[in-house]
């Protein structure tokens, strides 16, 4: 761009750096108004819905009906006591926030779990909330659009499943912000011997040399249209093939991917599981520089049967919730999610880097005739360690049924605008919508409370 | 009326002695600028032009409103969200002066308010940043802002007055400007009219917002910038807002440009621009260039090789002109507009089902490959009715389910306005009310279907929709407009208030207002769509987002094409073959891709092809056929009717389904041109450098596979995927290395011409538009 000679002018290149175009970097500068707190952030998406009475919530003095048949046991923490059948992670509680009073008023999966993805309100609450442009980016898209990222790394990864129930939930991409900003998503499970990403393997009789020589000739051809190399657009495909192929070739992410160079008896120990190595997967990929890793507990809300779907546990079918959350949901937690949190102890990676474990919504304080609970969105537990937030905390209070927020009510919004502002992104920064209408990241208060 | 730096303009509508004592007040005001003096003229003028000057009138919607717009206070992302900032909530942009002043004097108990301290007044405080204010300080004590707040307070914090005049217009001068260096900024001049026939300069008290980054615009009006561009500035006083246009340009050269001798009045109209801004046009480009363009731009495929040496080898003058009579008689014409129409009418298989794409599809296909007259086009969509099996355009009303989405959609898509702004409070950027919004609605108030039986697979599913669907229009039934809870008079949008008779048809009426020639709106957002068709960028830009504050940027040109289009009957072969006739169409992308000579038109800008367009073009230069879901193998992406054939729930997508979805085809949920993905993504490289859709069919294509059949020399081979490639010969540096390659390895000669397929396929040629 000419410049008028006698001014100084910003000196930030238009396409110099990979994929950071100039409006990019002067959002990235102007949205940093504090020190990160967290370099990065792991989203355990809990799909179906957890229920809070059987895990960090419990409440020993309701009555029958109501109670859980489980038993709380201490924990670490005084005054946090935990479900007894997370032995494993009561030992782990003075590293984690709970926030005990997440509110909201969607009752379908699909809506609600929109809103825990984005944390924005959808227009309705719809069992098949229809996905379109005009919904909002899930929160590691707005991550990968605002935050300054590691060269060469995809800011936000997603996987090992698409969400769905009936119809494919919203929220799981980029929306209005741009496929650019879509994340590096696979569904392949990583418990599979074997294990790798499409992206990064090519087909058998497709060799990396094969591959270099391919580009090698394309560049030949490019030769001939060098005025192409002053289109944005064009430059910064080609800006992606080098990308693409340097991640098919070099080792960083490549090895971020392997998780062959695991120690079995940590392979073990965050269990043989589609989940558990998801986790152990997510470890390796914040440690390669990932900003956002989303882990979905599973494909379907699930629920009623052992080995496999979600926390939706309403006993239909004749299924019984305490007859299968106790077999699969559960240990599965206890096992993974401590593993987790003493593993990013263990390598210092624990003070810089979010988890976020939270479901769609809770589930009924009153236990249903199917001996099981329904869903509950007006009071419900996430929880959250590292990254800048207290440890061994409570933030708001249930009512004595766990029914409803007796005090510090919590929005989704409210989690969006804290998890943003502990990555160093103002929550109120704003996106542009395909309307073109300036759109907050985030219309919640950051919850000063839990700020460590 | 005095609103500092020394500027003191008055009402012309004032008595002589006003003007009198308006004289006296100016020589001393220039004297002695001091800010307890401007203070006192402040006050006392504050009303003078209605020719009463008592220190208690101060005009709330006039005087505080025009502050709190001039200091952001009730922008979106401050007090003017829905929820208010910090517990104070304004109307967006001052759109509710009464509410505002309640907002002020008598939430939090009156607190923001003290009339004993007015300068203790949390008003003051907050803005002055004398406590905290998240938003930081919006102004300093002392200044204009601050003095007619605090006098308004001190005057006792007078509320709205129903007599007080609204402004009915404002004249911004220039209106438009070239600026050469050595001159590097222009003042501007706001001149507000009140209903009541006064005018006074509202300068100092306007909101300034430029569109270009580089623009910064004072508080006084005056206007910089950093580069040398263009800059579109949106001047708002009050509730009137219009646009200025600047340029800010190199020192003007004596010699004027040698400039290509225009073909039509397009290139007058864009030559004689980039005259005045004295930028180059690039040259026009080569027939090689120029036949991928038109066969792209005109049936969304490249050329065949032979069709492509045809052309360069004819040698006849008009062959251009010849090029495109004949591509816009083929079949894939057809193709091409239906492939964008499917698009913005939403036609896809979970709401209109796989028979409804089907029908509507060739209903389209059907119009554009018959000529049928644009106007006709839209006629038969808005007063679509019956079934939407026998009458397929009456599927337009089948995914807008209420009136409030048929209003938006059919401005959005006929009279290129986006008008959901107005949905909960007046655009702010456009002068459409509410009241506008839910009247145009209300023309759509009695749309109703008649649903015999939805055979929808997933019974949970309101979107889903199997079956014939009968849309008829009912006798009765209104919108309620959310401001005034009250049912709202039908009205078209900018039309006359009597134009509609409620209870006639109001569907037929709208066809007949909508597509009438006297409807400019309707003809320029048509040509400038055909034009960001061709051009790759609308006159007005975004395309479907006409507004007073986002002028065309050639404003004469698109009138002058709206005129042409209405004078030959709508006819979209004749419109398009005027815009691929002019030089304007015919320049190449050479050159510097300053974004300020391409919107200009100075040289083409370069685009990504399209998804449909890239895979079909693979498919004919490898000779293999694509594979969707629920399709014979044969269809080409680009005639696709609908987007997903086969639920994702039975059958996952296939790898050429996956390739369109990758690389942008939209869901055709939106009604929009801006669903449309361009863009490049990393994802995209993946899909090409190992994604199975391309790599099986370069390891199958029998067209290959014949080609490396020893028979054929590496010459001819080379020579023959260049031209079906890339319509071009081999450069004869591309030969040699080429023929090397094919000579020294004979044994991997099919890899080989594998890998130099792949190549062609990957180069920036192929992909993009140039």
């Amino acid at each position: 761009m000419m410049k008028l000679p006698r001014r100084s002018v910003l000196k930030i290149g238009g396409t110099g750096l990979l994929g950071l175009t100039l409006p990019k970097l002067l959002q990235a500068s102007e949205v940093s108004h504090h020190r990160p707190r967290a370099k990065s952030v792991i989203f355990l998406f809990q799909w179906g819905g957890p229920s809070q009475l059987d895990t960090f919530d419990m409440k020993p003095d309701a009555p029958d009906g109501i109670r859980s048949p489980y038993r709380p046991i201490s924990s670490t923490v005084p005054g946090m006591p935990v479900c007894e059948l997370l032995p494993r992670m009561s030992q782990q509680m003075h590293k984690v926030t709970l926030i005990r009073t997440l509110t909201h008023k969607m009752k379908n999966h699909a809506s609600a779990g929109y809103y825990a993805i984005t944390g924005h309100e959808p227009p309705s609450d719809d069992q098949r909330l229809r996905d379109s442009l005009s919904l909002y980016p899930a929160y590691g898209s707005v991550v990968d659009r605002l935050a300054v990222s590691n060269p060469g790394v995809p800011a936000f990864v997603a996987y090992p499943h698409v969400i769905r129930d009936g119809s494919i939930v919203p929220g799981q991409h980029a929306s209005f912000l741009g496929k650019s900003h879509d994340p590096l998503f696979f569904q392949e499970d990583p418990n599979a011997t074997g294990f790798r990403l499409p992206e990064l393997s090519l087909p058998a009789d497709l060799s990396v040399d094969r591959l270099q020589r391919r580009r090698s000739l394309q560049q030949l051809i490019d030769q001939q249209t060098r005025y192409l190399d002053r289109s944005e657009k064009a430059i910064g495909f080609d800006q992606y093939y080098d990308k693409a192929l340097s991640m098919l070739t070099s080792d960083r992410v490549r090895k971020a991917f392997d998780l062959s160079h695991e120690p079995e008896v940590l392979r073990d120990a965050y269990g043989h599981t589609t989940y558990g190595q998801s986790c152990l997967l997510a470890r390796r990929l914040v440690e390669a520089g990932v900003k956002f890793v989303t882990v979905y507990f599973s494909n379907s809300i699930g629920g009623r049967k052992i080995g496999s779907g979600g926390w939706d546990t309403h006993g239909f079918d004749n299924s019984r919730m305490y007859k299968i959350v106790n077999k699969y949901q559960l240990p599965m937690t206890d096992q993974t999610l401590p593993t987790l949190l003493i593993d990013l102890e263990n390598r210092g990676l624990l003070d810089e880097t979010l988890i976020v474990w939270m479901g769609e919504f809770g589930r009924t304080p009153k236990i249903n005739k199917n001996e099981s609970r329904d869903h509950w969105p007006q009071c419900y537990t996430a929880l959250l360690a590292g990254g800048g937030v207290k440890q061994g905390h409570v933030h708001g209070s249930s009512d004595r049924y766990a029914m409803y927020p007796a005090e510090h009510p919590v929005r989704p919004d409210d989690l969006a605008a804290t998890m943003f502002h502990l990555l160093g992104i103002d929550p109120k920064t704003e996106v542009y919508d395909r309307a073109n209408r300036p759109l907050p990241i985030a219309e919640g208060e950051t919850i000063r409370d839990i700020l460590a | 009326m005095v609103y500092g730096n020394g500027r003191i303009h008055l009402s012309v509508e004032g008595t002589k002695s006003l003007k009198k004592s308006f004289i006296t007040m100016q020589s001393i005001v220039s004297s002695y600028r001091t800010i307890s003096f401007l203070t006192v003229c402040c006050v006392a003028f504050l009303l003078s032009a209605r020719g009463t000057i008592a220190a208690d009138e101060f005009v709330f919607e006039r005087d505080v409103m025009a502050v709190l717009s001039k200091a952001g206070c009730n922008l979106g992302t401050c007090h003017g969200n829905l929820r208010g900032k910090g517990g104070l909530s304004l109307s967006l942009r001052g759109q509710d002066a009464a509410g505002d002043f309640l907002a002020l004097t008598h939430d939090l108990a009156g607190r923001r308010i003290n009339r004993n301290a007015a300068d203790e007044s949390l008003m003051l405080l907050k803005p002055v940043a004398g406590v905290p204010h998240e938003g930081g300080q919006r102004f300093q004590v002392g200044s204009l802002e601050y003095t007619i707040l605090r006098d308004w307070i001190r005057a006792g914090s007078p509320g709205p007055a129903s007599t007080s005049p609204p402004v009915t217009q404002l004249q911004v001068t220039p209106q438009h400007k070239n600026i050469f260096l050595p001159e590097d900024s222009v003042q501007l001049e706001v001149i507000a009219t009140f209903d009541d026939g006064t005018t006074r300069d509202v300068t100092r008290l306007a909101t300034y917002e430029a569109e270009n980054l580089a623009t910064r615009t004072s508080a006084n009006g005056l206007v910089e910038q950093d580069e040398f561009g263009e800059t579109t500035i949106a001047v708002r006083f009050l509730n009137e807002q219009l646009a200025v246009r600047l340029a800010f340009l190199p020192p003007s050269r004596s010699a004027s440009m040698a400039l290509p001798e225009p073909q039509n009045y397009i290139d007058r109209h864009v030559f004689g621009k980039l005259q005045e801004l004295q930028i180059e046009p690039a040259e026009l480009v080569s027939d090689s260039v120029f036949v991928r363009r038109a066969y792209f731009d005109l049936l969304g495929i490249p050329p065949t090789g032979q069709e492509a040496q045809a052309f360069a080898n004819d040698l006849h003058q008009d062959k251009r002109a010849r090029l495109i009579d004949e591509l816009m008689n083929r079949p894939e014409f057809a193709d091409q507009w239906a492939l964008k129409w499917s698009d913005l009418l939403r036609n896809e298989e979970k709401v209109m089902d796989a028979r409804g794409v089907e029908l509507f599809h060739s209903w389209i296909r059907r119009s554009f490959a018959e000529g049928q007259p644009l106007d006709e086009f839209v006629r038969e969509l808005v007063a679509g009715q019956g079934s939407t099996y026998e009458n397929p355009p009456s599927n337009y009303y089948r995914p807008l389910r209420d009136p409030l989405s048929r209003g938006e959609t059919t401005a959005r898509l006929f009279l290129g306005v986006r008008l959901q702004c107005a949905k909960c409070h007046n655009h702010p950027f456009d002068h459409w009310t509410q009241d506008d919004y839910y009247s145009w609605a209300g023309v759509f108030a009695r749309v109703d279907y008649e649903v015999p039986e939805n055979k929808r697979q997933d019974r949970l599913d309101k979107n889903e929709f199997v079956g014939e669907q009968q849309v008829i229009e009912k006798m009765e039934g209104e919108v309620t407009n959310a401001r005034t809870g009250e049912a709202a008079t039908p009205q078209f949008l900018g039309g006359e208030a009597s134009a509609v008779t409620p209870d006639a048809s109001r569907l037929e009426q709208l066809a007949n207002w909508l597509t009438s020639p006297a409807n400019k709106s309707f003809s320029q957002a048509q040509v400038n769509r055909i034009w960001f068709h061709l051009l790759g960028r609308g006159l007005v830009e975004p395309v479907d987002d006409f507004r007073v504050t986002n002028p065309a940027s050639h404003p004469e040109l698109l009138e002058a094409l709206a005129d042409d289009f209405v004078r030959h009957r709508y006819d979209v072969r004749h419109l398009i073959r005027r815009i691929m006739m002019s030089k304007t169409y015919q320049l190449a992308s050479h050159g510097s891709n300053d974004e300020f000579a391409t919107t200009n038109y100075a040289r083409t800008m370069v685009r990504r092809h399209s998804a449909e367009q890239l895979l079909d073009a693979q498919c004919q230069l490898l000779g293999m056929p694509s594979q969707f879901n629920g399709y014979a193998e044969g269809i080409r992406a680009g005639q696709l009717p609908g987007v997903l054939r086969v639920r994702l729930r039975e059958k996952a997508p296939s790898p050429d389904d996956r390739f369109l979805t990758v690389f942008g085809k939209p869901k055709r949920l939106m009604s929009c041109e801006c669903e449309r993905s361009d863009e490049t993504t990393l994802t995209q490289a993946f899909y090409l450098l190992g994604g199975e859709s391309l790599h099986g069919r370069l390891a199958n294509s029998a067209r290959l596979k014949k080609l490396a059949e020893p028979t054929n020399s590496s010459l001819e081979i080379i020579r023959e995927l260049y031209w079906s490639a890339l319509s071009r010969a081999p450069a004869n540096e591309e030969m040699n290395l080429f023929r090397r390659q094919l000579e020294t390895q004979p044994e991997e000669r099919e890899q080989i011409i594998q890998d130099l397929a792949w190549a062609l396929i990957n180069s920036k040629e192929f992909m993009f538009r140039h």
